[in-house]
């Protein structure tokens, strides 16, 4: 008789075996499995909360993959990259320079799943992520080629992550070590549970959204398509958690703790001021904290509470983050654009200005004061004075900018001694978190480390930007050549 | 500020596809845009982390430090080109294929007439080799996490697929058959036979082996050159000829059409073995020194394998072994490299 999946599924689940001619904790070794000897069978329990038949997989994957292509060709024979707004295109250069060798490095780390992780049931459905994301790199991968004749900035695509962009830094360091260094079991938590169940959703949903808005047909479609794949991979985090709450709770919750503040930290920069900033006006459907407010507050962490675990003890310190972080990023990142890889709106028009007080309330007294000083130099045709000469002070842990992480009055420092080595920290979290586990970051070296040691040369703001690769044809710039200042200029005038 | 459109400022160069391509000299292929220079792991120091920690210790050890020289990892190419797109649009064809013999045959009553040739063998040799598929998927899995070239974690990654596909393929089948023969243990006595059959035990031995070769290229000869074409040989292309003359036909063919998967595993590693000879004259005698002292392992899963799977004595067994040697043999020569006499 023909049979359901259902019927002959656990059979292609039950694969382990006892090891004899070689010793099972050699060919699974604690360092990859992330499982010492005492819990191996706890994780017996891991249990899918899907199951995906290769037959399935290979149908829906295909007919997902004819419907992203036709929509690839219609839209670029219609020509519709070449109407779209400035502000809009700076938001998928930087998703498509910071994202797309995420993908490829997210293969390696589900094919770690494939041979490391500590159930049969786990190590294949690895195999289905790791298609998932193979998939995620291709389709970035061809977007962005097709679009290499309007922008050199999509060769970013491919080419980010050998150059020592410093933004591309943050995000590499970041992932490099939650996907190709952790275990499979801090993988899990960090990568499948925080940051594709948490906060993938924010820039697949709200930017697919927001691109569909700016009438970005092609890229909206891509995202929601991946976002597909995503929401199903993702969830392979949570039977982990439940093993993990049941042998070591205590672990659960700080790896946890460390992978949200870390996360939000990224989305900050990566998100937050494209959802806040480059998306045109009239074509934004959520602020960047509302968005965070849905999906992480309300969703996410309801869902861990209801795991067992508590809020990270720096809430407060979070939400005070929520209101100010990506702000903070925004005007670094718009003040450095000359170290950017893609044109950064400013997005302190006066229409714009007003939906940011009533979005966040104390934009103004933290943010608005220093775009208006901004704004005079740029109308007074002193741009000069709005162009670093420097580079910041970096977090250690973060790679981000000391300062931006809370408003502008929270400015105290976090430092530290470690085996003679001072460490400084964007915030009492960042700090927190590298002392839960000191060598695990310690041995890096920060780009401004780097520059202080001498091995960017000259030291100076043009060898900075020759060693993170940056040439003139993608050079940050402001989006809009200043344009919107000139809002201002009838009413500084009076 | 909205609705202004994507002029640039300043006049960009216009790019015809990937800086990282250089002087191509050609349009590459969609393959190829899709596969290349996508490994950003191979500077001095692997991660963007401290030079000590796990992954990097694990890279520089296990990666870096073997053997083979090879001054452009992204030269390789894999013979079929796989992208993403073109899997599972051919994967789903022979998945198609797949349904259309097991619903064919279900309507025929096939498995209720099978042999007790054929059930004895489907016992010993087809049900018991979704822990060997097992095996060589974690086995693929690893080629995948440490190749040097994104063009050859990819091949990987696709056998690694291909290994899933084969243990939920035998998986229905088991349990087809458990319902058809319920008095024959399908589904249940598996991992006796996989843990204690003599015959099994030098397939198994030769697959923990494995699975405790860490570095690159000694995992990748253990697995792609002995492992995995030997027991594809004996579990996929011999068992299915074995199982046709029993009459049994749904298995033979199915097994036929793992087979495709099996010869485009054996096509990359050939050109990749065939690479990795022409990069440097070093490497020739590292691979060969490497197949030498895991042929072993694979002579002595011929050797057992057969038994499982001969039924008409040792004459049988003995001229099953010589075929599937000169296979193998066969197999390892098109990458360049020799198979010794065992």
């Amino acid at each position: 008789m023909l049979l359901n999946r259902d019927d002959w599924y656990d059979t292609s689940r039950d694969l382990d075996w006892t090891f004899t001619y070689v010793e099972a904790s050699d060919a699974f070794p604690a360092r990859w499995s992330g499982v010492g000897a005492e819990s191996a069978d706890a994780w017996q329990a891991w249990d899918e909360p899907f199951r995906v038949s290769y037959r399935d997989y290979v149908r829906i994957q295909r007919e997902k993959e004819s419907g992203v292509k036709a929509v690839r060709s219609a839209m670029m024979r219609a020509g519709v990259y070449e109407k779209l707004d400035a502000g809009h295109v700076a938001a998928s250069h930087l998703h498509m320079g910071t994202t797309c060798m995420v993908e490829q490095m997210a293969v390696t780390m589900q094919s770690r799943f494939c041979r490391f992780a500590p159930s049969p049931r786990w190590r294949n459905l690895g195999v289905f992520g790791m298609l998932d994301e193979t998939r995620h790199a291709q389709l970035d991968l061809l977007f962005s080629h097709d679009l290499l004749k309007f922008d050199p900035r999509f060769d970013w695509a491919q080419k980010a992550f050998h150059t020592n962009e410093w933004g591309v830094l943050a995000v590499k360091n970041f992932f490099d070590d939650i996907m190709l260094s952790a275990d499979c079991v801090e993988a899990s938590l960090a990568a499948s549970l925080t940051v594709e169940h948490g906060f993938t959703n924010i820039q697949f949903v709200a930017l697919a959204a927001d691109a569909m808005a700016a009438g970005d047909v092609n890229w909206s479609n891509l995202l929601s398509s991946i976002q597909t794949d995503e929401a199903r991979h993702a969830q392979v985090g949570f039977p982990t958690l439940a093993v993990l709450m049941e042998t070591d709770p205590a672990r659960a919750q700080t790896s946890l703790d460390v992978a949200f503040w870390r996360s939000t930290r990224l989305f900050q920069v990566l998100t937050g001021p494209a959802m806040d900033y480059y998306t045109p006006l009239d074509q934004r459907k959520m602020s960047f904290k509302e968005f965070m407010l849905e999906w992480i507050v309300n969703h996410h962490e309801r869902i861990l509470e209801d795991y067992g675990l508590k809020k990270p003890w720096y809430w407060d310190q979070f939400m005070h983050s929520l209101e100010n972080g990506h702000h903070a990023l925004h005007i670094g990142t718009w003040y450095w654009r000359p170290t950017l890889f893609w044109k950064p709106n400013a997005g302190v028009s006066k229409d714009e200005r007003e939906w940011l007080r009533e979005k966040y309330p104390t934009w103004e007294d933290n943010w608005g004061v220093m775009w208006d000083e901004i704004i005079k130099n740029v109308n007074d045709d002193r741009i000069q004075d709005t162009l670093p000469v420097t580079l910041p002070s970096l977090c250690n842990l973060t790679q981000l900018p000391i300062g931006s992480a809370m408003s502008r009055h929270d400015l105290e420092p976090h430092q530290l001694v470690y085996k003679e080595r001072l460490y400084s920290f964007d915030s009492e979290i960042s700090q927190w978190c590298f002392e839960q586990d000191p060598e695990r970051y310690a041995g890096h070296r920060s780009f401004v480390d780097r520059f202080i040691g001498g091995e960017i040369l000259p030291p100076d703001l043009g060898g900075a930007l020759a060693y993170m690769g940056l040439t003139p044809d993608v050079m940050g710039d402001d989006a809009y050549g200043y344009a919107w200042a000139k809002d201002y200029v009838t009413a500084e005038a009076g | 500020m909205s609705s202004q459109k994507a002029t640039p400022q300043i006049r960009t160069r216009s790019l015809k596809t990937w800086s990282a391509f250089g002087n191509l000299g050609r349009r590459p292929t969609e393959y190829e845009i899709t596969a290349h220079n996508m490994n950003h792991t191979t500077g001095a120091i692997p991660l963007e982390l401290g030079p000590d920690v796990n992954g990097n210790a694990w890279l520089l050890e296990h990666r870096d430090a073997t053997k083979l020289r090879v001054a452009d990892w992204d030269l390789f190419r894999d013979p079929a080109a796989l992208t993403y797109g073109k899997y599972v649009a051919e994967q789903d064809d022979q998945e198609t294929y797949i349904e259309l013999l097991l619903e064919q045959f279900d309507r025929d009553g096939a498995d209720r007439t099978l042999s007790v040739q054929a059930l004895d063998m489907l016992g010993r040799a087809l049900a018991p080799s979704r822990y060997l598929g097992h095996g060589l998927q974690m086995l693929s899995a690893y080629l995948q996490q440490l190749a040097s070239s994104s063009y050859v974690a990819n091949c990987a990654a696709f056998q690694t697929a291909d290994q899933l596909r084969r243990v939920q393929l035998n998986a229905y089948r088991t349990t087809q058959l458990n319902r058809s023969h319920p008095d024959r243990g399908f589904a249940t006595s598996e991992r006796g036979h996989w843990e204690n059959d003599t015959n099994w035990q030098p397939i198994r031995r030769a697959v923990e082996l494995a699975l405790v070769e860490f570095d690159w290229d000694r995992a990748l000869v253990a697995t792609n050159l002995v492992v995995k074409p030997v027991a594809d040989l004996l579990l996929i292309d011999l068992l299915g000829r074995q199982l046709a003359a029993a009459g049994d036909h749904l298995d033979a063919l199915m097994l036929d059409n793992l087979w495709r998967d099996s010869r485009r595993s054996q096509s990359w590693t050939a050109a990749l073995t065939s690479f990795l000879l022409e990069s440097d004259s070093s490497n020739g005698p590292v691979l060969q020194g490497y197949l030498d002292e895991f042929a072993p392992l694979g002579f002595a899963m011929i050797e057992s394998g057969v038994q499982l799977l001969s039924v008409d004595g040792d004459q049988e067994s003995a001229h099953l072994a010589a075929g599937v040697r000169a296979d193998w043999a066969t197999i390892v020569e098109a990458g360049g490299l020799r198979l010794g006499t065992g």
